[in-house]
């Protein structure tokens, strides 16, 4: 009896050493490094709220993703970019745009479609990310030069970042968590300047290969001149094609005139002319067609070298401006998979893989002139975003349940909110429109930027 | 928390129940003995993949830890005996892995694995050498389950403290060991425990973890007989 109170005893106490909060908690939540305020430098990725004025304002917009909180309706409808919740999880002052404005469609009378509104600088905000800003090139799709109406500042990069050393005294205290992301826009103004050029390449030459096929399909009906026909058909084609306002239907009319002018009057009949227009317009559909591929075929090499100029001008700027201006923890993110973007899979086999070598050019340039650096985390968010849109496996684990489908439908961005986006449940789709992000992908890239601080040792 | 303390309290109270039925039979045979050292308790971690949202390939690893150890058994027979070992709880760190490698500790756990275990010990109780077989029955308990904000980063960034809770699993575990008598009363003993563990980990973030633990237990300890 002796034994056995002792061994309870034993055991009892043993399971009494047990007592005394023994639940799960979150420990200790601070951070080692304390980081006085977060820099940073952009594009729309990063952008916190540049354009949200004006009509913008009105629409309930202003970031890049679905705009607005509605966190009731599915947690990740935050509304946030990355760079949001990483201040928040650094518990930082939420970030705020550096400067503000538009400079688009002035319309004092309706503030719904005011895309005017004057540019202001705010002095005690840090987030220098504009839409539309490029590396180091001024004007970015959604420009006022290439968009008048709806006018974007697109400050590059190369200038934000100048702006703000001009702000702090050129230099950084070293306390700053300092972000810069950009390329993209370059790849996209790249793309379609290739894409505006070939298309004029090929409608030049279609119009050539329809005037061809025209002249010679007429001159041939005619059975006894046909050479003095054709001369006298070409030189009215000639004539009406370098007149301004002329039309393809201007140049038929002006055409079958000269070949009944030249003694040929059965050819004026619409059955006798119809099928040699037909034929001209199909040989200048194939002559189109093949002078624009080949335009985009030989300058796209070309494309592809300026976007690793960018790249390695964008590393030159952390070195020589952030981290040689003091600056300690720098985070470069990588451009992501464009080529799997919404936007990127719209386009032909032979451009999705000129996009993929435009930004594989520039993050290996990118890559290269960072070199490894105690002060530089360079974030592979390529990788990343190839995977969740590339492997099935991978959306899942990520969370993701659409990627490929634009949450916004044919809304801008800039313009989406938790209101206008498409039927159904897309809190968790990848992208919101072309090319942007939701705020859950966007929280995904934020905490794939942690875990690689976390790795590096700044968390 | 009450219920999992409870199911202790329960576990011990049988433990100790169990012990006392068998030993009332063999009272005769019987000897107390009792023994103190150093319990190294190393966890052969097969991490599951974080479920989603996750990173593809988010793995855990689990450090190891010493803790000291009294244990006490009790002669059924000159060759069959019963043994119960009294601990401080065990100090786990727990790691990144996997994809999520590099990224440091995340949070740490304390873990009570009591064991009854049934022993059977070759040779005569005067031999000098005395190694010994058992087989045990382990209730495997984890407490204190603490993340960082590293962890919270890592699972729910900006979001509340991620908080996790490990599953208590009954479970067994084998034993081979070596008393060696120094004289009448004292010996010296090694002893090595290998428990099967699988578990699961439950995040409040809502990704869970399955974790296979297998610890295996190596004790270095000097005994004395009653």
């Amino acid at each position: 009896m002796r034994q056995k109170n002792f061994a309870l005893a034993l055991l009892t106490a043993a399971a009494l050493a047990a007592c005394g909060g023994t639940g799960s908690s979150g420990g200790d939540q601070s951070h080692p490094i304390t980081f006085s305020q977060q820099v940073t430098f952009g594009d729309s990725l990063s952008d916190v709220g540049t354009y949200n004025v004006g009509a913008v304002k009105v629409a309930g917009g202003g970031k890049f993703t679905i705009n607005g909180s509605e966190t009731s309706k599915d947690p990740a409808l935050t509304g946030l970019n990355w760079t949001e919740v990483l201040a928040a999880e650094l518990r930082l002052p939420a970030p705020c745009a550096a400067q503000t404005g538009l400079e688009g469609t002035n319309n004092d009378a309706n503030p719904a479609a005011d895309f005017f509104v004057p540019i202001v600088n705010n002095a005690n905000c840090f987030n220098y990310a504009q839409g539309g800003a490029r590396v180091s090139n001024p004007i970015g799709p959604g420009n006022k030069v290439v968009k008048p109406e709806l006018g974007e500042m697109t400050v590059p990069v190369k200038t934000q970042v100048a702006t703000h050393l001009a702000k702090v005294g050129g230099k950084f205290s070293g306390t700053e968590l300092v972000t810069i992301m950009a390329g993209g826009n370059d790849v996209l103004m790249q793309l379609a300047t290739l894409s505006a050029n070939a298309t004029a390449a090929g409608n030049t030459a279609g119009q050539q290969a329809f005037a061809t096929s025209l002249v010679s399909g007429l001159a041939a009906h005619n059975t006894t001149n046909p050479t003095g026909a054709a001369q006298a058909i070409g030189r009215a084609v000639q004539i009406e094609a370098a007149r301004a306002g002329s039309t393809s239907t201007t140049i038929v009319q002006a055409a079958v005139g000269a070949a009944v002018g030249a003694g040929d009057t059965a050819v004026a009949s619409p059955a006798v002319y119809g099928p040699i227009v037909a034929t001209a317009q199909a040989a200048a559909t194939t002559a189109g067609a093949q002078a624009g591929a080949q335009y985009a075929a030989t300058n796209g090499p070309a494309l592809v070298a300026e976007l690793g100029k960018a790249g390695a001008e964008l590393a030159a700027m952390v070195k020589t401006e952030l981290v040689g201006k003091g600056a300690k923890y720098v985070i470069v993110n990588n451009l992501p998979d464009v080529a799997s973007t919404p936007s990127g899979r719209s386009q032909a086999a032979s451009t999705q893989e000129l996009i993929k070598a435009m930004v594989n050019t520039f993050n290996a340039q990118l890559k290269a002139g960072l070199g490894e650096s105690p002060n530089i985390l360079y974030v592979d968010l390529y990788t990343v975003s190839n995977d969740q849109v590339n492997n099935p496996r991978s959306k899942e684990i990520y969370g993701l349940t659409n990627v490929t489908t634009k949450a916004c439908g044919d809304i801008n961005s800039l313009l989406c909110t938790t209101r206008n986006t498409i039927q159904g449940d897309v809190s968790h789709y990848m992208f919101a429109d072309d090319i942007h992000p939701t705020p859950y992908e966007y929280w995904l890239v934020a905490r794939y930027v942690l875990k690689d601080m976390a790795v590096k040792g700044w968390l | 928390m009450k219920v999992r303390l409870n199911s202790v309290v329960k576990m011990a109270v049988a433990a100790a129940a169990l012990a006392c039925a068998s030993g009332a039979s063999a009272q005769s045979a019987g000897q107390w003995t009792a023994k103190f050292g150093f319990n190294q308790l190393t966890p052969k971690v097969e991490s599951g993949d974080l479920t989603a949202p996750a990173l593809p390939f988010t793995k855990a690893a689990v450090d190891r830890d010493i803790q000291p150890v009294l244990i006490f058994a009790y002669g059924l027979t000159n060759n069959i005996s019963a043994e119960v070992a009294l601990g401080t709880p065990y100090k786990h760190k727990i790691k990144g892995a996997g994809s999520i490698a590099g990224t440091g500790e995340l949070g740490t756990v304390e873990a009570l694995p009591p064991t009854l275990f049934l022993q059977y010990r070759f040779f005569e109780p005067t031999a000098t050498f005395r190694p010994y077989i058992g087989l045990g029955a382990t209730y495997a308990y984890f407490m204190k389950e603490r993340g960082s904000g590293k962890l919270t980063a890592l699972t729910n960034p900006g979001g509340p403290a991620t908080t996790f809770d490990i599953d208590n699993k009954f479970t067994y575990t084998g034993q081979v060991g070596l008393a060696v008598n120094l004289n009448e009363r004292w010996f010296v003993d090694a002893t090595v425990n290998k428990s099967r563990l699988r578990t699961d980990v439950h995040f409040s973030s809502g990704q869970n973890q399955h974790m296979k633990l297998d610890p295996v237990a190596v004790v270095l300890a000097v005994g004395y007989k009653f």
